[in-house]
């Protein structure tokens, strides 16, 4: 309760600021004559945005960061990391601490509206999800009625299970925990018949269990929780530069651009990926950048299939399904606007 | 006339059992131990419980543990994966600081040492002078040498400082600057005059009747948002200043403690020799009021530096704030919080141990009139 207090007097206190000072200096300049970029990032959470032990950031969100310097300085390397809490990401970015925020930021109308601040787009589909054990013997969440439900306490997946297990007239008796790694422990040591938790964050548990063969992630997604990036109100310039920069990524992947072939595809590709490298059109121009702001960030970053394989798919301990955040192309929802 | 009889001969009496015995460790512990019906139950159930548990705990610690390797892979035995510590020794104790840069830290730290021993090794002539000089210099020479940027010294943005080093670093220059501080508050609660008491009153009060991880969130959350545009006043700062404004708050009250432990004849002979306020206070109430005051202030530098790990709620990378960001890594996510928590408690234990050790020595040397 006290949490909830202190978040909105927060919330409140960054809307009064965001609103009485919405135009701010370009960003792009500030940039360009720092030399860096400054990211805000989470202070730690696997596959998104992590510390290796040399103090190396890397992560799915931490990629959205190196592609815009890769694109607006010509190098993915030149990024300040800020690592910062849910509580602070906002007031960081609303202070001009940070130029941009990734970090596992869920999207929704109420942040959108009222913090002055742009969602510049969604680079992860995620949504509460269950985990049981294989030995239980349930493939769909509609055959959990009445069971119990290991949950960290506090979370937006608290309401939504409830709402869920009400809507499908089901009962289930809540295990709250208070952090993640006692949750895991609940649901290991049989305090429950599932644990449910944000598909990305099952699966970082799922690693954490003494046998990760015994445990399944069902396919039912029963909340909406698009993460993006962020940027502040104000500076449509910047705005534009970040949201392209991960469409770039999402686009690549849509034409088939690796950072292996880039090099290729710029000189003897079709007219569509002339146009997204730089070898035709003025797409860098509209943005203020120059002509090959999306090579770079193809070739230094890769694309988003690679950028998902490497930090959370089959190339990383996580090992996510691509789902929802896969190409429109291949069934997913990932579909960037057009690129001409 | 004597009874007849067989003559009186010597009659041996029987041997009595020898007298219990009442040294060695079998009397201790009858002693001690197996006095009596409840005393010996609970001895039972205590090394019932010491044999079932202790054989367990130093196996997963020592025995069973796995101790050689770079990588998550490397645990497989059942104990603890010290592995883990092992890789992210550096993070824990450096943060992300450079590298080839480190050097500027372990300086610091030989810094730090050098002044604390020069506090009472310097001959008495003039030890206060110096150590009062060179505690003042430290935290600004230590900002300029961890910082960079002049001299050739490449700059290491504050971002990149972190570990356990942050944690002795920010306890140590905010109780360096806090010191003095406090000093005043403290005389201005003593003061006759009424706006600078009622101030003093306020500062005090307000920092110490508040609870720190609220001015933390004060500092991290709040305070950027008072800030004119376009001025960024770096987040280490800024909860620095916090962390010195608690401090002094605190460390006032301990001053006005000592204050009002040296007897009033001391003011009253400074003034009866002419002696100016400043005089008064400065050469014959302050060296009385620290010696008075050294317990109590070395036991609010303890807490201080143990506050400092808080500091994870507002993001700083310290000690704990790393372990939990090394706990979070993909590759390391096979739940080693424990040798992980472990690890920060014996570090945070071995320092503070220390520093009460430290704390009994100063408190020896500075007992010149009580000498028992």
């Amino acid at each position: 309760m006290a949490k909830k207090a202190l978040f909105t007097a927060t919330t409140l206190a960054t809307a009064l600021v965001a609103s009485a000072t919405t135009v701010q200096a370009a960003t792009l300049d500030d940039v360009k004559a720092r030399g860096t970029l400054t990211c805000g990032v989470s202070t730690g959470l696997a596959g998104f945005s992590e510390k290796d032990a040399n103090g190396n950031w890397s992560g799915l969100d931490v990629d959205v960061c190196r592609a815009v310097a890769a694109a607006v300085l010509g190098g993915a390397d030149k990024v300040q990391y800020k690592p910062l809490t849910a509580k602070e990401r906002f007031t960081a970015l609303a202070s001009g601490e940070i130029d941009m925020l990734s970090r596992n930021t869920t999207w929704t109308h109420t942040r959108d509206t009222s913090l002055g601040i742009n969602f510049a787009g969604t680079n992860y589909y995620d949504g509460a999800s269950f985990m049981i054990m294989k030995d239980l013997g349930v493939s769909s969440a509609t055959e959990l009625d009445g069971a119990n439900a290991c949950i960290q306490a506090g979370t937006s997946t608290e309401l939504a299970i409830a709402d869920y297990f009400r809507e499908n007239g089901m009962s289930y008796k809540a295990v709250t925990f208070d952090t993640s790694d006692q949750t895991r422990q609940g649901f290991e040591s049989g305090r429950c018949d599932f644990l449910t938790s944000d598909g990305s964050q099952l699966a970082a548990l799922r690693i954490g269990l003494a046998n990760p063969g015994n445990a399944i992630i069902l396919p039912e997604v029963i909340s909406k929780e698009p993460l993006g990036p962020v940027v502040r109100q104000g500076d449509d310039q910047w705005f534009n530069i970040v949201k392209w920069s991960l469409n770039a990524m999402i686009e690549a992947e849509e034409q088939g651009v690796t950072s292996m072939n880039a090099g290729d595809m710029m000189k003897n590709g079709n007219p569509a990926n002339k146009r997204l490298l730089g070898a035709e059109g003025e797409l860098g121009a509209n943005l203020g950048l120059d002509a090959e702001w999306a090579y770079r960030i193809v070739t230094q970053v890769g694309n988003y299939a690679e950028s998902f394989e490497r930090n959370v798919g089959m190339g990383s301990p996580l090992k996510l399904e691509r789902g929802l955040n896969a190409s429109w192309r291949d069934g997913g929802i990932l579909y960037a606007p057009a690129m001409r | 006339m004597k009874p007849s009889g067989p003559i009186d001969t010597f009659q041996p009496i029987a041997d009595r059992p020898a007298p219990v015995q009442t040294v060695g460790p079998v009397a201790w512990m009858r002693e001690n131990l197996f006095s009596g019906i409840g005393n010996s139950l609970v001895t039972l159930g205590i090394i019932a419980f010491l044999v079932y548990y202790i054989p367990p705990i130093l196996d997963w610690a020592f025995f069973s543990a796995n101790w050689s390797g770079t990588t998550e892979d490397a645990c497989v035995k059942d104990g603890a994966c010290w592995v883990f510590i092992n890789a992210w020794s550096y993070q824990f104790f450096y943060g992300t600081y450079p590298l080839e840069e480190v050097w500027r830290i372990n300086l610091m730290l030989v810094l730090l040492l050098i002044v604390i021993a020069m506090s009472f090794t310097l001959p008495k002539h003039y030890r206060m002078k110096a150590s009062i000089a060179a505690w003042l210099a430290l935290p600004l020479v230590g900002m300029a040498i961890l910082y960079g940027g002049w001299g050739g010294l490449e700059v290491v943005s504050t971002d990149l400082w972190g570990g356990f080093t942050l944690n002795v670093f920010m306890a140590a220059a905010s109780i360096i600057v806090a010191f003095p501080f406090s000093f005043l508050w403290a005389l201005g609660r003593r003061s006759q005059m009424p706006f600078i008491r009622s101030v003093s009153v306020i500062f005090i009060e307000f920092f110490r009747g508040v609870p720190v991880l609220s001015l933390f969130f004060m500092g991290s959350v709040m305070l950027p948002l008072f800030f004119a545009e376009g001025t960024n006043v770096d987040k280490l700062i800024r909860v620095w200043l916090v962390l010195i404004f608690f401090m002094s708050g605190y460390m006032a009250e301990v001053f006005r403690g000592g204050f009002a432990a040296v007897p009033s004849g001391q003011y009253e002979a400074a003034d009866s020799v002419g002696l100016s306020y400043w005089q008064k206070i400065l050469l014959i109430i302050l060296p009385q009021v620290i010696k008075i005051s050294m317990p109590n202030i070395l036991a609010t530098f303890v807490m201080l530096f143990k506050n400092t790990t808080f500091l994870l709620i507002i993001g700083i990378p310290e000690v704990v704030q790393t372990l939990q960001t090394a706990l979070a890594n993909s590759y390391w996510l096979g739940g080693h919080a424990l040798e992980g928590y472990l690890f920060v408690f014996l570090v945070f234990w071995a320092s503070c141990f220390g520093m009460s050790v430290l704390s009994r020595r100063i408190e020896r040397t500075l007992n010149t009139d009580k000498r028992d």
